[in-house]
């Protein structure tokens, strides 16, 4: 018996092997149990366990058709409990968007495998009527190309936190789409170290030489294999030499609003809900309190609180001409 | 004698009740799956926990009304358990792996999708080369797959939205810009409508299948309303906005060219929207702080200068700064 799963655990397990042997026909036992992620004896009591299910009379011919040899599992297409099942509407969606998504990178085949498969997964699964859009920001090929050959780059970049476009050589890393925008992680040179950009907030590209080495084997933020337990994440925000947390206190209509920020909801103030957010920079956090309107206040730290009233007073200079 | 594997007996259970061309009895059940107690109420309460377990596993046990002393026989309907055979070939598999692999849902759905559809290949380890997709499935939208789903049985829906009911037959779901939104004819205005999926409070309600009455050739795309200034009910207004240089190309990625409709010496650039919701389009505006400047018309520049000088006249709460 296994102690660590439960028999739902252990069902849910027994028919993804079914499900993914009958497809690959026979494969070798280590290979099975290692995509499993259980001991080779296991997978052989389990399937040896299975082999065994049936209907009534529970005559071989009404059992399940599963072979164990020495060194190899099989079964086939057909089997029962081996066939292709319907997938649960989160299932379906999840399997139909992270289609779309990948098609929706700019750049992609839309004639090829992936979008041959999606039309057959929707033939089965109904139509899913799902769209995927990804920005397609000017340079986001010079990034790419950038990447695949072990290019360095030096961009001009406008950062929104400190509000200022400054020109540094980066040496591309990874490329990935967050809530909406693209953003490259690369080494730069300025800060000697990795840092985040958002490619549409890149103005100029131009290549700058082959990259050092070194500087393509630094180990990325959170450089874990993705999807596998679900649990990582790509967060577009990463704190920097600025970043702090700062505790807003705000109608509670404008909940949502700290909903797409990295934040957190603190105790209330004077009857008011807070929330803590992570700030990256001054610029950043102005945004934010403009957003959020006159209402809302910095609680702490209390040298923020005259951030929101001079962005105002320096953006209604500009309406004053 | 061994401890019998529950395990065995719950796919025992499973193969009996696919493979049944009509409901059956629990005392059936008891005589042609192995394993379960003798004792009547002992066999009840270990069949319903195994049923339990197979529902929640997403197996459709079908409880149905029979004509015998116990009245109620189950079964699973194989059409519903099973999906026809989808034929994938091998290269197809992979670019399903790929795709799972490289966008990130916030939970392994897709991963347990692909073994249910006993899509094989490797299992791609990701290169540095291969963009990642961040989409949000998991966090804060329960309305997503209840609206997927309705798109699929072409069932109306019913749900709350910032505090008023919306009923809809739902024509497709769109991410753009970072968020999910559901486009389709919302009923009680007879027209199109465009909602952010992360603004549904709660569950939305499904009708029956085959309730939506969406008419034939609805544009789901033509219907798409995109940016957030448009999500009003208020009249159409054009509003032309200054944008500096530093900000024209993000500006011009995410409106798209045709929104701009001067170029300023230096690369600034003057874009025209169509406004419905003038708030929305103030956060828009004030988002690229003092980079951008409403030009015209004159009451929505007004409203910009009112909403900034609430900000400037706002005392310094106790204890703040005082300010220079």
């Amino acid at each position: 018996m296994s102690a660590s799963l439960d028999t739902a655990a252990r069902l849910r397990r027994l028919l993804a092997i079914l499900t993914w042997l009958a497809q690959e026909g026979e494969a070798p036992i280590d290979e099975v149990a290692a995509r499993f992620d259980l001991t080779p004896n296991r997978l052989v009591a389990e399937l040896e366990m299975a082999a065994c299910c049936g209907v009534p009379p529970y005559t071989p011919d009404q059992l399940l058709e599963i072979v164990v040899t020495e060194d190899t599992v099989s079964t086939r297409v057909g089997t029962t409990l081996a066939r292709p099942r319907r997938l649960s509407p989160r299932e379906g969606l999840g399997l139909a968007a992270a289609a779309r998504a990948l098609l929706a990178v700019p750049g992609s085949d839309e004639d090829g495998a992936l979008s041959r498969a999606l039309t057959k997964l929707e033939r089965a699964l109904g139509q899913s009527a799902i769209d995927v859009e990804l920005d397609a920001p000017e340079l986001l090929d010079t990034v790419r190309a950038a990447l695949d050959s072990g290019e360095r780059l030096t961009i001009s970049y406008y950062s929104a936190s400190t509000d200022h476009t400054g020109d540094r050589t980066v040496t591309p890393r990874r490329l990935f789409a967050s809530e909406g925008h693209w953003y490259v992680d690369a080494w730069c040179e300025v800060a000697d170290g990795i840092r985040r950009f958002r490619v549409d907030r890149i103005g100029s590209a131009t290549p700058a030489g082959p990259a050092d080495p070194g500087v393509l084997t630094t180990p990325l933020p959170d450089d874990d294999a993705p999807g596998a337990s679900g649990g990582s994440s790509l967060e577009a925000f990463v704190p920097g030499p600025d970043s702090r947390r700062v505790r807003i206190a705000a109608d509670p209509s404008l909940a949502w609003l700290f909903e797409t920020v990295p934040s957190e909801r603190a105790g209330d103030v004077d009857g008011r809900p807070t929330w803590e957010v992570f700030v990256a920079g001054d610029a950043w956090l102005e945004r934010l309190l403009l957003r959020l309107g006159p209402d809302s206040e910095v609680v702490e730290p209390a040298a923020d609180r005259s951030l929101a009233p001079e962005a105002a007073r320096r953006i209604l200079a500009r309406y004053a001409d | 004698m061994p401890q019998p594997d529950r395990l065995e007996r719950v796919t025992d259970l499973l193969l009996v009740l696919l493979d049944a061309n009509r409901p059956l009895s629990l005392r059936e059940i008891g005589e042609q799956v192995p394993g379960y107690p003798d004792g009547h109420e002992a066999r009840r309460q270990a069949f319903e926990r195994d049923k339990r377990l197979l529902r929640d596993e997403g197996v459709p046990v079908l409880a149905e009304q029979i004509d015998a002393e116990e009245q109620v026989g189950y079964r699973v309907d194989p059409d519903a358990y099973y999906l026809p055979d989808l034929g994938l070939e091998p290269d197809e598999q992979a670019a399903l792996n790929l795709a799972v692999a490289g966008v990130h849902l916030g939970e392994p759905i897709g991963r347990e999708a692909l073994s249910k559809l006993g899509v094989g290949g490797q299992w791609p380890r990701r290169g540095a080369t291969l963009p990642l997709v961040d989409l949000p499935l998991a966090d804060g939208l329960p309305a997503l797959p209840v609206l997927f789903d309705a798109v699929r049985i072409g069932a109306t829906v019913g749900f709350s939205y910032r505090g008023e009911e919306r009923s809809l037959d739902v024509a497709g779901i769109r991410f753009r810009g970072g968020h999910w939104y559901v486009v389709g004819r919302d009923r009680d205005r007879s027209e199109a409508r465009t909602f952010r999926v992360d603004r549904i409070d709660g569950q939305p309600d499904v009708g029956a299948p085959g309730s939506s009455e969406l008419p034939d050739g609805f544009d789901a795309d033509g219907a798409f309303d995109r940016d957030p200034w448009n999500f009003g009910s208020g009249d159409a207004l054009e509003v032309d906005v200054a944008v500096d240089p530093s900000e024209a190309s993000r500006v011009v990625t995410e409106l798209g060219p045709d929104a701009v409709i001067d170029r300023t010496e230096g690369g600034g650039i003057v874009v025209r929207l169509v406004v419905t919701d003038v708030e929305a389009l103030i956060s828009w505006v004030l988002d690229l702080l003092d980079h951008a400047e409403v030009l015209r018309p004159d009451d929505v520049r007004a409203s910009v200068i009112a909403r900034l000088e609430a900000f400037a006249t706002t005392p310094p709460a106790t204890g703040g700064r005082t300010v220079r």
